[in-house]
């Protein structure tokens, strides 16, 4: 708060930072408050947290594949509470399946989509030397890596980790005797609640940064699609966080402090934690999602070589989406016993939705379509994410009918819609932006061939993994059982099983595809130049990787950011700072 | 856009954002504590709702004759006067350093309101233990009490320490002038919505 900022615009030279010394290490990587850094900081931290996801998912599909086996490797190394003798117990089971979605939503998702891409692009990519506060977005990354600590702990509490779902529905997870696990349970709400904190201060950087320092001539309809999906996502993180962090703190009070919010025996309702949730829970899915398809327009209208089919379209459907999903939520309670009156109001809001969807997803085909097309491994992520998000979209249709619903509700049908969204759609489009990005991020390419090997091992995998649970759930098979064979009516879905727990273990390992990829490529990969892809946007016309304070001097802005082919130029693609010259004919203006 | 915020420099940890810009992050940041309290004033209006007799009836204020004690409601609403006037010589204070004065006394004034309401609130939290309600007494009544009045204390708490801050500041190094005083406008900001949010806090919790 130094009267400094008061000074007359001054342009940032890169003179002005060569005589700045370079910082240590701590300085440098630890403690730092260049947005670049930061974003690599979520990278690394939210990429180890995958690695755990994955596991713990392993050990749900090992569990579901083959009951009761030993738990290969790892097995007998497993902590008493989640297994006995080397083979998986139902409480610890259930404490995998909550552990896996808790670590995916919170610490892999939103951290690689908001935290990294975030960080990184929304500078660049307007034009601005930083966030707009920079200490405050150091601490969101501290504060994501406390609420981790304080998640990963409660495997280590008496009694272990939660085993109530990431929905940690009430009263189960409210009243320690039905659980069992109660210091695991309140951990897990200060995570959740430490985690929020995060959130909100990446939330509240983001949305001021986007208002605030946009470079000259970077009018809110020039802005590259990331940033507008960024912006949009910020102001739901910004409204919808917190109201997890009342519920939360509400969990928190009635596990220790014996108030009885959800405890009908007090005068509460169970039911109040299912809508507060919720609540948070269905703008937290297009939290994943929005970003992802920002990320994904970007790439798909580079390497088409064409500017984005409907570019207005594209952010309007967001804002509908964005709206949209804050009046929906009750579409995740169909089966708790709710009003079905509401039931109905609340299908319809969620078949709305699809309209906005529906727009995205023919303006990318629109953009493809008779694009002279490059099959970069970011591209192919990019395809597999519209074609993986149409999976999840359509049968996200089949559960909006209340009635329908009310049949495939607790069965793996829904666990295979959302993996497709979430995996099919926020994960693909993540390794398409890893590769799209990477050779910014670290000025090296990463490898072609390694990336292709990659690719279609996670697709091939993701399918095989995935797909059959669309069968095992109208088969009949329950969502958060640890064992299907017990069950008569299961015992000849079993193969189905398998072929899903192969194809997961297929998954894990195509995962290493990629952590060897980024190894190799570091190490000895080629030399990345500043605009690999010929692409548009700001970041591209700067170094890889950018130098302290991103521009050497602030860009101006001439024309929106999909000027690719444009008629009457010599080269393909037109970069926002270059003027177009009087013979061409901008889509933008 | 304010080109002024190219100005920004990032490599240097000590320069703020600028003031426009700090106080636009501000009222994001007070937006989303607004949803915090509606979260939690609205797990508190559906369990109410619920009950027979709400809102504004004659003879089903909360507690209903358990045995429970009534809560003190013409304390807490003089304790609203001591906040309300906290508000005011903030303002007050703004005011001061916009015309070149220190604006000390006005915060110093702020301090003692802001702490009187916090040593209010304490002693009414002892003396509702003390006649035998509490975050597990009293069903939904004593939960949503004491958390919400909990969270809005904490808030209260926090703010007197952010002015301490400014307080100090502001004797030490005279830091805030009529042209740049960021800081203090932001602590103002966060102040005044403390303020009002507890009003719908003493409606809802108190007075229906």
């Amino acid at each position: 708060m130094s009267a400094t900022t008061l000074d007359a615009p001054a342009p940032q030279t890169h003179d002005h930072h060569a005589h700045h010394e370079e910082p240590g290490f701590f300085k440098k990587y630890l403690w730092t408050y260049d947005h670049k850094m930061i974003a690599l900081q979520y990278l690394w931290t939210a990429l180890a947290f995958l690695l755990l996801g994955g596991a713990l998912a392993l050990g749900v599909r090992w569990q579901l594949g083959f009951p009761g086996a030993e738990f290969p490797l790892i097995g007998r190394l497993l902590p008493e509470t989640v297994a006995v003798d080397g083979s998986i117990i139902p409480g610890g089971y259930n404490m995998l399946v909550t552990m896996h979605a808790t670590v995916m939503v919170f610490f892999v998702v939103m951290p690689l989509l908001i935290g990294v891409f975030g960080n990184y692009l929304i500078p660049l990519q307007i034009g601005a030397g930083d966030m707009a506060f920079p200490l405050l977005n150091e601490l969101s990354y501290w504060l994501y890596v406390l609420s981790g600590v304080f998640l990963l702990a409660a495997f280590f509490m008496p009694g272990g980790a939660p085993g109530t779902g990431w929905t940690a529905y009430a009263p189960l997870s409210s009243v320690g005797a039905y659980n069992g696990t109660p210091l695991g349970q309140s951990l897990w709400g200060i995570a959740i609640f430490i985690n929020g904190l995060s959130s909100i201060a990446g939330a509240t950087n983001y949305i001021t940064t986007v208002v605030n320092m946009r470079a000259p001539g970077m009018s809110m309809f020039r802005m590259p699609l990331p940033v507008w999906s960024l912006f949009i996502t910020a102001i739901l993180l910004l409204l919808a966080v917190p109201v997890l962090s009342a519920a939360a703190a509400m969990l928190f009070a009635d596990l220790n402090f014996g108030t009885s919010f959800f405890s009908p025996a007090g005068g509460g309702q169970p039911l109040l934690w299912q809508h507060l949730f919720w609540f948070f829970g269905h703008p937290e899915v297009y939290i994943m999602i929005l970003p992802a398809m920002g990320l994904t327009s970007e790439i798909l209208a580079t390497h088409s070589r064409k500017p984005i089919f409907g570019y207005k379209a594209m952010v309007y459907a967001m804002v509908a989406i964005g709206f949209l999903g804050f009046i929906v939520w009750g579409h995740h309670m169909f089966v708790s016993g709710m009003n079905l009156t509401l039931s109905a109001a609340f299908s319809i809001s969620t078949m709305v939705i699809a309209v906005p969807s529906a727009i995205k997803t023919f303006n990318w085909m629109g953009t493809v379509w008779r694009g002279s097309i490059e099959f970069t491994t970011a591209m192919c992520f990019a395809l597999a994410f519209v074609s993986m998000f149409v999976i999840g979209g359509l049968s996200g249709i089949f559960m909006a009918s209340t009635p329908v619903d009310l049949f495939v509700h607790h069965t793996y049908f829904i666990v295979a819609h959302f993996h497709y969204v979430l995996f099919g759609g926020s994960i693909f489009a993540i390794y398409g932006a890893l590769y799209f990005w990477f050779p910014k991020m670290f000025g090296k390419m990463l490898n072609e061939t390694l990336g292709k090997w990659h690719f279609f091992a996670t697709l091939v995998f993701f399918n095989l993994t995935f797909f059959p649970m669309h069968n095992l759930g109208l088969g009949g098979m329950m969502r958060r059982i640890a064992d299907p064979t017990v069950y008569e009516h299961l015992r000849q879905l079993q193969p189905l099983n398998v072929l899903c727990t192969i194809g997961a273990i297929g998954l894990g390992f195509s995962t290493f595809l990629f952590l060897w990829n980024v190894v190799v490529s570091l190490r000895s990969g080629k030399q990345a130049p500043n605009n690999p892809w010929e692409s548009n946007t700001l970041e591209w016309t700067i170094p890889s990787p950018p130098g302290h304070g991103n521009f050497a001097t602030t860009p101006t802005v001439y024309h929106g950011p999909y000027e690719y082919s444009v008629p009457g130029m010599d080269k393909d693609y037109l970069p926002q700072n270059e003027p177009a010259p009087s013979t061409a004919r901008l889509e933008s203006h | 856009m304010s080109t002024a915020a190219l100005t920004h420099d990032s490599h240097n940890g000590h320069a703020g954002a600028p003031p426009a810009t700090a106080k636009f992050g501000m009222i994001m940041f007070l937006i989303s504590e607004g949803m915090l309290f509606a979260g939690l004033l609205g797990g508190y209006f559906v369990l109410r709702w619920s009950e027979s007799g709400f809102p504004w009836q004659p003879g089903y204020a909360w507690p209903r004759g358990e045995g429970l004690p009534q809560l003190p409601v013409l304390l807490t609403t003089i304790n609203t006067v001591f906040l309300l006037a906290s508000s005011v010589t903030f303002h007050m204070s703004e005011v001061a350093v916009n015309k070149g004065k220190s604006g000390l006394s006005w915060l110093a004034a702020t301090i003692f309101l802001g702490s009187l309401f916090v040593g209010i609130q304490c002693y009414e939290w002892w003396h509702l233990h003390h006649e035998g309600l509490w975050f597990n007494t009293g069903g939904t009544y004593g939960s949503s009490f004491f958390l919400i009045t909990g969270f809005h204390g904490l808030h209260v708490a926090i703010g007197v320490l952010l002015i301490v801050w400014c307080f100090l500041r502001q004797a030490l190094t005279r830091c805030f002038t009529p042209v740049h005083h960021t800081a203090l406008a932001n602590v103002a900001l966060y102040w005044h919505f403390v303020d009002g949010v507890w009003l719908v806090v003493l409606t809802l919790l108190y007075y229906v």
